[in-house]
């Protein structure tokens, strides 16, 4: 049974995600800050903040060749103006979102380089593409993880394994309950397609990357109804 | 009882021979592995730190970090050569 590892996993999106594919026969492995209780997967408590709490916490797997992808959905975004953004707030969302992509990337690749292959999935936002007001030290951590997995998937491809980021707009998640509906409907109206999407409009994409008729597509930001 | 130097060279001249198709006895202490004249690409790099680890694992008894801060100079990178290699997983044993 192949493993794939999801940081992100306790809630939203990497929740969403974690459940597919626990669902469809993954041996999923679920990372995140703390540990849902009712996840019919295995979890465990990790900070991607920290590259030794990542080594740690899949050590037992990191040069494991049965470990055939990797979803970093570990997120947090702080909606603010940039000039009232605390430091220590600006410094917590690029630790959490790029630095923790990079090391959680750093500690799994070189057990997809042991198996011949396998997928690396990364996440960004909708909001590099439309500049959203507000959201400025977000999208500068998703514009670094989208540079990053560029760059990355040309060094994995001689390995075998693709390396490609999901650009979602705002998905309807617990995580943007609290987002004024008319916040989300200015996004979503300057989608190309403007509807707002579900959580099974990223599976769909996540599940083509996942398989085998991903084999030739790397290095892409797929924005999830278009920007 | 701990893994002579000589013997942790001939692992590493054996993998990059074999990495590079090269006859064995080519490959010295000398040979580059990283920078001007290295002789393995980026990915059979990647190999040979994934075999240099297992390496170290099993046969040291010691771990193998290859995101040490010294992995990032080409003048000081334990990665630099098949001599530097072999040294630093020799020294592991007694750190």
């Amino acid at each position: 049974m192949d493993t794939v590892i999801v940081t992100g996993a306790s809630r939203g999106l990497g929740r969403y995600c974690a459940d597919q594919l626990h669902n469809g026969g993954y041996r999923v492995i679920g990372l995140g800050r703390t540990t849902p209780s009712d996840a019919a997967f295995e979890t465990r408590v990790t900070d991607v903040t920290d590259a030794a709490s990542i080594a740690d916490s899949i050590s037992d797997v990191r040069r494991d060749a049965g470990v055939y992808a990797l979803i970093n959905a570990a997120g947090i975004a702080s909606m603010n103006l940039v000039v009232t953004t605390p430091a220590a707030t600006v410094r917590r969302i690029i630790e959490t979102n790029l630095l923790g992509t990079i090391y959680c990337c750093q500690q799994v690749a070189p057990a997809l380089i042991k198996r011949g292959g396998g997928r690396i999935i990364n996440f960004s936002t909708l909001g590099v593409r439309l500049a959203i007001k507000g959201e400025a030290v977000y999208i500068a951590s998703k514009a670094g993880v989208e540079g990053f997995s560029r760059a990355f998937a040309r060094e994995m491809a001689p390995h075998g394994v693709t390396v490609n980021t999901i650009a979602p707009g705002p998905i309807e998640t617990a995580l943007i309950a609290k987002v004024p509906k008319k916040n989300v409907e200015e996004v979503v109206s300057r989608q190309i397609i403007p509807r707002q999407g579900q959580p099974e409009d990223v599976w769909n994409i996540l599940s083509l990357l996942l398989s085998p008729a991903g084999a030739m597509i790397s290095g892409e930001v797929i924005h999830v109804g278009g920007a | 009882m701990s893994v002579p130097y000589d013997d942790v060279e001939r692992f590493v001249r054996d993998e990059v021979a074999a990495l590079t198709s090269k006859p064995g006895d080519e490959v010295t202490p000398e040979t580059v592995l990283i920078g001007s004249g290295r002789v393995v690409d980026s990915a059979d790099l990647v190999m040979l730190l994934l075999s240099s680890e297992e390496f170290a694992r099993e046969r040291l008894g010691a771990a193998f970090d290859w995101t040490s801060d010294s992995a990032m100079s080409q003048a000081r990178s334990v990665f630099r050569s098949v001599g530097s290699l072999a040294r630093h997983l020799t020294a592991l044993q007694t750190t």
